[in-house]
């Protein structure tokens, strides 16, 4: 067996430095070696959209991505997003109030990808909302409360940044907690919280 | 004791309900919404192994041999199964019909490709997979047969050498006066259509954790299990166990929709363990095991049908013949799907006589099971289709040729020719709804001055009737037993007056969890807060089928319900005794129970429930001191089916009127939907957000099946749609937005006067947006009558105008 590669990665402000396996996806690093189950997996081909997170403010399909490629990164999960009293999200209340989930499993992905495009544009037009949404797969909803539910995150968030809402500090935010050192590993720089 | 369930909101001992038929927020989504629920790909348990499955790679052939010796060397690998395990240990599977079963892995040889072959459990998922590698499989490949009508041919190579033929059933149904309806019609309307295969596609794939003890037997199931009790009732029957042997402790699932699977996952699984020393072994399906080899595979028919109608325009007889392609096997019950249709044969129109010429044909692809609607769907496809085709020939407008066909208000409860019985309904109400949603009059101005320009435009206008509450009577033709579903709940109260209900069934999405606290809510006068439903495993949890059939929101209610009056008359009972009276004179009121009119003879439920709990001396003799009461709802007044398959059957009738407005581009033959408005009538409804929400999800489905999606094999029973590439579900872009109307017409044999609606609008969406699309080919001359209608099919119609090039020559014969 190939050996372990140690990695230092930094999800939902907690910092780690562990080994695994180099062919460790990242979905299956998050979910098994960190036990963070609430993202998904469901095509493991990087088309559904169930295992999205953000990897330094970027959505991306953690399923297509191998852990030791996240070494130096700072990741948001949907356990992330949650304030410090258990408070839900803007955009977790905007989907429980617009029945923007049925079974739920899907839906940590589409929380994923609309936070990130909240992030981008605190104001995103209908082509914005309908490419970011066009790359989530929904079995239960046919979309329509989920399309609700942007809308009212939107108005929620009223233009504050998703990572703001519960003051500086939040997963992706100017002062997200630093990782073991302040400047971990990313020679590329990809290290850097909110690159964007 | 006699039970009267309140069959009207108004009915319940609350005159300010609350919750129940307002727009309720669900109370399972905030642990969704934070990644606090459990699935089964979650679960974790101590000496946990993973088991990775090594399936065929041929559609048909012998296995000569397996060496599986490399694989169980390997360091991380605890036991290794192959079908010389299924040999020693499994029955031979239930199926319907009957005898078309087998055993998991495979025996002797494979029939379809993906099937199990052997399968690894391993101290990781990775290192089974890689123990795959190791297993040797010495295979004889055999002739395939892919077309089903191939299959019923002489000389065909046969899927099972046993059965001696690959028709696993054929019947002929008549039902009324068929021939004469035809002989005598002033016109008759003949068309054949395919419908290619699609299902089910939950975002999570099936997956379960066994444990089965080689000690003791006993056998804990956890999985992504729709239908938790029926589920365990099979692997018993599988692995010849005393049934209170296997325990089934389901999962919230990610999505069922009837295509979730499960059985051979479980049974490879629970081998595994058994193998490993009892250890806990976890099988999850990949989506390539899902599309390929999983639950997903549904609803591949070759139907010819045709309408007689009169020169009034009225639908005097209907006819089907239908080659269904059920795979493999029939341990997936796709036969129930074609088989449903006894349940709703005629649609909403008054047709008096109908024949169904049905046979099931085995072929060498995945053995299909049920989707959303189980048959339905298709079936209305079809009749749409021809009622269109009428409209059109005789130059009515196909809104009104409907309306004349419809069954009238009080002509309910109404009883098919196929033998079901309607509850209730108001056809005309919901078109009407529905056309004035749709603007239809400006719809078809609007199409007329585009049709004028040249462009392909069309609309669509087409009905349906949702078969609601699930009931097995459906399904004796195709063998299996004549039954009811039970469906139990307990609720109980705290010393504090707070509810708690116990039921069977996990949750899937519909929302189910928040109706029962609705329910109890509003039967008690609580808040909905002091209200927690909890699940348990099959071995502890009342009786319980689950959710499937568009039955468990109206099965649920009924025994939520019913064990809230049986609680309250034990209630009652108490309090009569502590106030020195009959029970009788004590009422239920507002959550209070005391003597009407004395204030001070008013008791709250905490502390009747703590008088129960804490001071059973004080209680009327011989009285059970628990304030919790359970009670088992089934369907009254179901019947057996007769030697026609008449039964009284699924207890509601839901209905619907959808309108779409389609243009394609004649360059490419896509789709563009530019208007959706339906009107549907599921009697009261419980949760009206939750209603919309499944009607919703119901179109999304119901689009992908018109327009995008196919399980496609090529000649050598080789799947080709093995991703989400290939199998094209609809994204946010395919789906529009649709305006909804609703009607209430209560049914008066339910609960609340509820009707099954979960199902809903994939029975109608196929079936309007083909109308539409052929209002849009009408000048062309030509007709689609395949699905999905994709960009190419529907360019090849256009293309070569009047060349049918999608696979079905059929053609009206109109007689006069």
């Amino acid at each position: 067996m190939i050996g372990d590669r140690r990695i230092r990665v930094s999800v939902n402000g907690t910092a780690y430095e562990v080994g695994v396996e180099p062919r460790t996806t990242l979905v299956d690093f998050l979910r098994a070696d960190l036990g963070l189950t609430g993202t998904h997996v469901g095509c493991e081909h990087g088309v559904c959209g169930a295992c999205t997170v953000l990897v330094d403010g970027l959505a991306v399909r953690s399923c297509l991505m191998l852990a030791v490629q996240a070494d130096g990164s700072e990741i948001t999960t949907v356990e992330g997003l949650e304030g410090p009293e258990g408070e839900l999200h803007p955009i977790q209340e905007a989907f429980l109030e617009e029945h923007g989930l049925q079974c739920g499993f899907c839906t940590p992905g589409f929380l994923m990808a609309t936070y990130e495009m909240l992030t981008d544009d605190p104001k995103p037009d209908e082509d914005e909302i309908m490419e970011v949404l066009g790359g989530q797969i929904c079995r239960c909803t046919g979309y329509q409360g989920i399309r609700r539910a942007v809308d009212c995150a939107i108005d929620k968030l009223g233009g504050t940044r998703p990572a703001d809402v519960f003051g500086a500090g939040g997963p992706e935010g100017p002062d997200a907690p630093d990782a073991p050192d302040a400047d971990p590993v990313g020679a590329d720089g990809a290290g850097e919280g909110s690159a964007r | 004791m006699t039970v009267e369930i309140p069959k009207r909101i108004d009915q319940l001992p609350n005159p300010e309900p609350r919750y129940i038929g307002k727009r309720v927020t669900r109370r399972e989504d905030a642990a969704l919404l934070t990644g606090r629920v459990e699935f089964i790909d979650d679960v974790a348990l101590p000496r946990m192994l993973h088991a990775a499955i090594l399936r065929s790679p041929f559609a048909h052939a012998r296995i000569r041999s397996i060496d599986t010796s490399e694989a169980e060397a390997m360091p991380g690998v605890e036991a290794v199964v192959t079908g010389a395990d299924a040999l020693r240990w499994q029955r031979v599977s239930g199926s319907s019909p009957d005898g078309w079963g087998g055993r998991c892995p495979a025996v002797e040889k494979v029939t379809f490709v993906g099937e199990p072959v052997a399968a690894v459990a391993a101290t990781s998922r990775y290192l089974a997979e890689d123990a795959l590698e190791r297993i040797e499989v010495d295979y004889e490949p055999l002739e395939p047969v892919v077309d089903p009508f191939a299959a019923m041919e002489e000389g065909s190579p046969l899927v099972m050498e046993a059965n001696g033929t690959n028709v696993m059933m054929h019947r002929v149904f008549t039902w009324g006066e068929v021939d004469e309806a035809f002989d005598t019609a002033a016109h008759v309307f003949t068309e054949r259509f395919r419908w290619n295969r699609v299902g089910a596609n939950p975002m999570e794939t099936f997956g379960t954790v066994c444990e089965w003890d080689p000690v003791t037997l006993e056998m804990t199931v956890r999985g992504a299990i729709q239908s938790a009790s029926f589920m365990g009732l099979g692997r018993a029957a599988t692995f010849g166990l005393p049934t209170n042997l296997v325990n089934v402790k389901a999962n919230a699932h990610g999505g069922s929709f009837g295509g979730k699977g499960g059985g051979r996952g479980i049974d490879i699984a629970a081998m595994l363990s058994r193998k490993a020393g009892g250890r806990p072994v976890k099988w999850i399906e990949d989506r390539v095991e899902y599309l390929t080899s999983g639950g997903s595979q549904a609803w591949d028919r070759h139907y010819e049908a045709a309408l007689a109608v009169d020169a009034d325009g009225r639908m005097t007889g209907f006819r089907v013949t239908l080659v269904d392609d059920l795979g493999a096997n029939g341990e997936g019950y796709g036969s129930i799907s074609a088989a449903k249709p006894l349940t709703a044969f005629t649609g909403p129109y008054t047709i008096p006589a109908a024949g169904y010429d049905l046979a099931l044909v085995a072929t060498n692809k995945l053995p299909s099971g049920p989707y959303r609607g189980m048959g339905p769907p298709p079936h209305f496809m079809v009749l749409e289709q021809l009622v269109d085709i009428a409209a059109r020939a005789l130059g009515v407008d196909p809104a009104e040729l409907r309306r004349r066909n419809f069954i009238p208000p009080e002509a309910f409860p109404y009883t098919i020719p196929s033998g079901n019985e309607y509850d209730s309904g108001s056809y005309e109400e919901v078109l009407d709804a529905a056309l004035a949603l749709a603007g239809y009059d400006d719809l078809l101005r609007w199409r007329d001055a585009a049709r004028a320009d040249g462009r392909l435009v069309g609309v669509g206008v087409a009905t349906a009737v949702e078969p609601g509450v699930f009931d097995w009577n459906a399904y004796a033709t195709v063998g299996l037993p004549q039954t009811g579903v039970p469906e139990g709940a307990t609720v109980s109260f705290d010393i504090r007056g707070c509810a708690t209900v116990r039921v069977g069934f996990a949750m899937e999405g519909q929302g189910q969890y928040t109706l029962v606290s609705q329910v109890v809510a509003d039967y008690f006068a609580l808040d909905i807060d002091s209200v927690r439903v909890i699940q348990l495993d099959t071995l502890a949890a009342p009786p319980s089928f689950g959710p499937g059939g568009s039955r468990l929101g109206v099965a649920i209610t009924g025994a939520v319900l019913g064990a809230c009056e049986r609680l309250a008359e034990k209630m009652r009972t108490v309090v009569a005794g502590l106030m020195q009276t009959t029970p009788e004179t004590i009422e239920l009121r507002g959550g209070r129970f005391g003597i009407p009119g004395v204030p001070e003879a008013q008791m709250s439920l905490a502390q009747v429930a703590g008088t129960m709990l804490a001071r059973s001396d004080l209680l009327p003799p011989g009285m059970d001191p628990l304030p919790e009461a359970t009670y088992v709802w089934t369907a009254p007044d179901r019947t057996p089916a007769d030697e026609m398959g008449r039964a009284k059957s699924y207890l509601t009738a839901a209905q619907a009127v959808h309108v779409v407005a389609v243009e394609i581009d004649p360059d490419t033959g896509q789709v563009e939907i530019v208007k959706y408005a339906l009107a549907d009538d599921c009697g009261t409804r419980l949760n009206p957000v939750v209603v919309e929400g499944q009607t919703d999800g119901g179109i999304a489905q119901g689009i992908g099946a018109a327009l995008y999606e196919q399980y496609v094999y090529d000649d050598e029973g080789q799947p080709l749609t093995a991703s989400f590439m290939d199998y094209l579900i609809p994204t946010i872009a395919e789906v529009p937005r649709s305006d909804k109307a609703a009607v209430v017409t209560p049914s008066p044999f339910t609960a609340l006067g509820a009707k099954g609606c979960g199902e809903g609008a994939i029975h109608t969406t196929p079936a309007a947006v083909m109308c539409a699309i052929n209002d849009a080919l009408a000048p062309l001359g030509v007709r689609a009558r395949e699905t999905p209608a994709t960009p190419e099919r529907l360019w090849r119609l256009i293309s070569g105008a009047g060349v049918g090039a999608s696979g079905s020559t059929g053609e009206e014969r109109e007689q006069s």
